[in-house]
C-alpha cells in the first residue's frame, strides 16, 4: 500500500469524524444498554434454567460418551464425518491438527492476506461469500452434532452419509469453486454484471446444505431419545436416588432396612451370618470413604461381590456417594433425616380403595423384591421389573398370581406360608418372600387387595374398582 | 467547593486530560453493531468478578473438586447464581466475541490502519476458547473429565510433538489431580493475565485509531 492510498484512507476517516458522534455520550450509552441487557439475560438464565447437574468424574465409566463444550462441537462433528473418508480418514493429524492450524493461520493474517485498500462489501464479494459458506457450515455442523446418535448400524451409515454430503462435501465444492473462479476468472468477483455468478453460487451450495441438515434432523427426530441419566442434586434427591440403589443392589443380601444378619433366599451364601449394615458397630467404625470403598471393591471374601464399575460392578462413583448418603441420613443416629425425606413408599389405602401397579405395587416391589427378581439371579425365573414381568414370569407363573384367589403363591409366600414341593411335601418349594424379613402388614394388605380385585394396572382401572365405602352413621356421643 | 475539589484532583490526576482523549472522543456516525466490543469486554469483567467468587469456595482437588461445586450451589448463599452467571456467560462471551469478529471482517474494519487490532484481536478470540475449554474440567464432573480426556487427546494427534503436548496438558499419561491443577491455574492465571494484557493493547489500539466507520461506495 502506498503513501497516496494511505493518506486518501485517512482523509476520508477525517471526514467522517466530522459528521460523525461522540463517544461520550452517544457510543457508551448504547454499549451500556447492551450490557444491562446482557446482565439481565444471564441473571434470567442461571435462575430459570441454571446449570445442569451432572454426576461426578468416572475414568472406570468408559461408556460415557464423551460432549465437548458446545461451541466445539463443530469440530468434533467434523472430526468424525472427516474419519469417514477412506484412506486419508486414517491419518488423523491432517484433521486434527493441520486444518484448523490452517484456519487459524489464515485468520490471523488476513490482513497481510487481503491487501486491497477496498471496504465496501460490493468489492469484497469474495470474501464475504468466503467467509458465508464457513460461517454456515460451522453452525450446520454444531446442529448435526447435537443430534441424538443413530439406533442401529444401518442409520448411522445412512445418517453419516447425509452428515457428511451437507456439511462436509458441499462446502468443500463450493468453496473449491468460489477459489477456483477467484484464480482463474477474478474478473467474475470485479465486473458488476457477473457479480452475480458467484452469490448465486454461495446461495445455491448454502441451501443444499441447509437442505441436508434438516432431512438429516427430520431423519433423527425418530430416533429413540437417549436415556436421561437422573442427577440428585439436593440432599432429599440424593437420599431418595440412593434408596433406589440400595433396593435393587443391596436388599437381596442386607434386607430393605439393613438389618439382616443371616442371609437367606441368596445362592451361595444361604445361612451365611453378617453384622447387620445398620447397626453402630458398622456405622460407627466404618468412614465414609472406607464405606465407599467396601460398597466399590465388596468383601470378596466374605462373599459381598465388588459394585463399582472399576471392579466390574454396576455403580458409579456418584451412584456409590448416593448409597453411603442414603445409609447415613436412614440409619446412623449422628445425621438427621430431613423430613422431606420420609415420605411414605404409597399412598395410605382407604377403605375400600383398590391399589394400582403404578402407584402401590409398583413402590414395594421395587423396594422389597427387585434385588432378587431381576435378570442374573436366583428367583425360579420371576421377574419383577414391571407390570407384564410381574404377571407372566416364574416357573409357577400360572399360580403365583391368579385374580381373585387367595391361594395364589405369591399371597401366601409373603403370609409366611411357604409353598411344598407337591412331589417332595417336606421339600420347600418356593420359601418365604422376602425370605429374610417380613413386608410391612399396610403392603401385604396392599398386595392382597391388589390380587383379589384383579390386578389393575393403572390408578383410572383400580379407581373403577373401588367401592366407596357408605359412611357408617357413628351415633354421637 | 465542589470545582475546588476537582481542579485539586484534576492537577494531579489529570482528570481533564483523560475527559478529553478517552470520552470526548470524536467518532464516526455508529449503530449497534459497535456494542459487539465493549459487550465483550463487559462479559470478560463479568467473568472475572463472579469467577473470583467461585473461587472463594472452589477447590481443584480430584477428590473436593466435585463436592465444592456441589457446597457452591447447595450451600452458599447465592451461589447458584454466580456460578449460574458464570456458566452462561461463558457461553454468551463466546458468541459475542465470534459476532463482533463477523462484523469486523463485514465491514472490513482490519484493513489498514487497524491490522494489528486484528491480530490481537484473533489472540483475544484463542484466548476465550481456552478459558472455556480449561474451565470446562474444573467441575471435574462426568462430562468435563471425557470432554477433556477426548480433547487432550486431539491435541495429542499432533506429528512429532503429539507426545509431548499431550503430557505437558495432562501432566502425565492420564487426566489426573496433575491435569486439574493445571487448567485450572491456567483458567485462574494464565490466560486471564493474558487476555488483560492483549484487551489492553487491543482497547489501546482503538483509542489510537479511533473506530472505523462503515464503509460506502466511496471506500
Ligand atoms: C451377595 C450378597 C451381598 C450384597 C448384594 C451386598 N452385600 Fe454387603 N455384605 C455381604 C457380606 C457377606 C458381607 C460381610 C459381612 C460381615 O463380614 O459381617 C457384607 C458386608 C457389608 C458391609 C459391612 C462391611 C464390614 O466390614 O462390616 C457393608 C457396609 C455392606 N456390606 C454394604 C453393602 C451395600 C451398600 C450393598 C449394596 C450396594 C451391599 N452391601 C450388597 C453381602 C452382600
Ligand atoms: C433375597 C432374595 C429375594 C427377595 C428379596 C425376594 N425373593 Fe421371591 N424368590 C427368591 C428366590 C430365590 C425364589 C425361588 C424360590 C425359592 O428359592 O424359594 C423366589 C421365588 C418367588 C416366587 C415364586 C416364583 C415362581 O414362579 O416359582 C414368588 C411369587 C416370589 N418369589 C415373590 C416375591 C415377592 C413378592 C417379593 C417381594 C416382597 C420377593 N419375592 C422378594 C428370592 C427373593
Ligand atoms: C475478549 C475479546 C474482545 C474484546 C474484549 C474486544 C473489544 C473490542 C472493543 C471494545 C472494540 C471497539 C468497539 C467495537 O468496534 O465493537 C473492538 C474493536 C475491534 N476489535 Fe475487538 N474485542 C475482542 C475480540 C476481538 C476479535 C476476536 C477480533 C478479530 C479477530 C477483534 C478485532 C477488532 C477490530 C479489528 C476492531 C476495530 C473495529 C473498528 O475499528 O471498527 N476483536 N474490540
Amino acid at each position: 500500500m502506498n503513501d497516496e492510498t494511505k493518506q486518501k484512507i485517512n482523509e476520508r476517516y477525517q471526514k467522517e469524524l466530522g459528521r460523525g458522534e461522540f463517544f461520550w455520550p452517544d457510543s457508551i450509552f448504547k454499549d451500556l444498554i447492551v450490557s444491562l441487557g446482557i446482565f439481565i439475560v444471564l441473571v434470567l438464565l442461571a435462575t430459570f434454567i441454571g446449570v445442569a447437574p451432572e454426576a461426578k468424574a468416572d475414568p472406570a465409566d468408559t461408556s460415557y460418551l464423551p460432549r465437548p463444550e458446545w461451541y466445539f462441537l463443530f469440530l468434533f462433528k467434523f472430526l468424525t464425518l472427516y474419519g469417514q473418508i477412506p484412506v486419508i480418514g486414517r491419518i488423523e493429524w491432517l484433521a486434527a491438527v493441520l486444518i484448523p492450524g490452517i484456519g487459524i493461520a489464515l485468520l490471523t493474517f488476513l490482513p497481510l492476506l487481503d491487501k486491497s485498500p477496498y471496504r465496501h462489501y460490493s468489492r469484497r464479494i469474495f470474501a464475504l461469500v468466503f467467509m458465508a459458506v464457513v460461517v454456515l457450515d460451522i453452525i450446520l455442523l454444531t446442529v448435526m452434532a447435537s443430534l441424538p446418535a443413530a439406533p442401529n448400524a444401518q442409520e448411522l451409515e445412512i445418517s453419516t452419509r447425509l452428515q457428511a454430503t451437507g456439511g462436509l462435501w458441499i462446502p468443500l465444492a463450493v468453496l473449491a469453486l468460489l477459489a477456483a473462479l477467484f484464480i482463474f476468472r477474478r474478473d467474475v468477483y470485479r465486473e458488476s454484471t457477473r457479480r452475480s455468478l458467484p452469490i448465486w453460487i454461495t446461495v445455491a451450495g448454502s441451501l443444499a446444505m441447509v437442505a441436508m441438515t434438516v432431512v438429516v434432523s427430520a431423519r433423527a427426530a425418530a430416533y429413540p431419545k437417549p436415556e436421561e441419566v437422573e442427577v440428585a442434586s439436593t440432599l432429599v434427591d440424593q437420599i431418595f436416588a440412593g434408596q433406589d440403589l440400595y433396593s435393587v443392589q443391596c436388599v437381596e443380601c442386607h434386607g430393605d432396612d439393613g438389618s439382616v444378619a443371616v442371609i437367606e433366599g441368596v445362592e451361595g451364601l444361604e445361612g451365611e451370618e453378617i453384622t447387620p449394615i445398620n447397626s453402630r458397630d458398622v456405622l460407627y467404625t466404618i468412614t465414609d470413604s472406607a464405606m465407599y470403598e467396601v460398597i466399590a471393591y465388596g468383601r470378596p471374601n466374605a462373599g459381598m461381590t465388588p459394585f463399582g464399575k472399576t471392579y466390574g460392578g454396576e455403580l458409579s462413583k456418584s451412584e456409590i456417594d448416593y448409597i453411603v448418603i442414603f445409609m447415613r441420613y436412614m440409619w446412623d443416629d449422628r445425621f438427621e433425616l430431613p423430613p422431606e425425606a420420609l415420605k411414605p413408599l404409597f399412598p395410605r389405602l382407604a377403605d375400600g380403595e383398590v391399589p394400582s401397579y403404578d402407584v402401590h405395587i409398583a413402590p414395594i416391589v421395587k423396594r422389597y423384591c427387585i434385588s432378587c427378581h431381576r435378570e442374573g439371579k436366583e428367583n425360579n425365573n420371576y421377574l419383577m421389573t414391571s407390570y407384564e414381568e410381574v404377571l407372566t414370569t416364574g416357573d409357577n407363573v400360572e399360580n403365583n398370581i391368579i385374580a381373585g384367589d387367595e391361594n395364589s403363591y405369591l399371597l401366601q409366600v409373603i403370609q409366611d406360608t411357604p409353598i411344598m414341593d407337591p412331589e417332595k411335601p417336606d421339600e420347600e418349594m418356593i420359601g418365604v418372600m422376602p425370605p429374610s424379613g417380613h413386608l410391612k402388614p399396610d403392603a401385604i394388605e396392599a398386595f392382597i387387595r391388589w390380587v383379589m380385585n384383579g390386578m389393575p394396572e393403572t390408578a383410572e382401572d383400580a379407581a373403577e374398582l373401588s367401592v366407596v365405602p357408605t359412611p357408617e352413621t357413628t351415633p354421637a356421643p | 467547593m465542589w470545582k475546588k475539589v476537582f481542579d485539586w484532583l484534576d492537577e494531579r490526576l489529570g482528570l481533564n486530560d483523560i475527559y478529553k482523549n478517552l470520552l470526548d472522543r470524536p467518532e464516526p456516525k455508529g449503530n449497534w453493531w459497535n456494542t459487539l466490543g465493549s459487550a465483550s469486554l463487559f462479559l470478560f469483567i463479568l467473568q472475572g468478578v463472579t469467577g473470583i467468587f467461585l473461587t472463594v469456595y472452589y477447590t481443584p482437588s480430584p477428590d473436593h473438586a466435585y463436592d465444592s461445586i456441589q457446597y457452591i450451589m447447595e450451600g452458599v448463599a447465592y451461589g447458584w447464581l454466580i456460578r449460574g452467571i458464570h456458566h452462561w456467560g461463558a457461553s454468551l462471551m463466546v458468541i459475542i466475541v465470534f459476532i463482533h469478529l463477523l462484523r469486523v471482517f463485514v465491514t472490513a474494519s482490519y484493513k489498514y490502519p487497524r491490522e494489528m487490532t486484528w491480530l490481537i484481536g484473533v489472540g483475544l478470540l484463542l484466548a476465550t476458547l481456552g478459558m472455556g475449554f480449561t474451565g470446562y474440567l474444573l467441575p471435574w464432573n462426568q462430562r468435563a473429565y471425557w470432554a477433556t480426556t477426548v480433547g487432550t487427546q486431539i491435541a495429542g494427534a499432533v506429528p512429532f510433538m503429539g507426545d509431548f503436548i499431550l503430557k505437558a496438558l495432562r501432566g502425565g499419561p492420564d487426566l489426573s489431580a496433575l491435569t486439574l491443577q493445571r487448567f485450572f491455574a491456567a483458567h485462574i492465571w494464565i490466560l486471564p493475565a493474558a487476555l488483560t494484557g492483549l484487551v489492553g493493547v487491543h482497547l489501546y489500539l482503538i483509542i489510537k485509531h479511533g473506530e472505523s466507520h462503515f464503509p460506502t461506495r466511496e471506500d
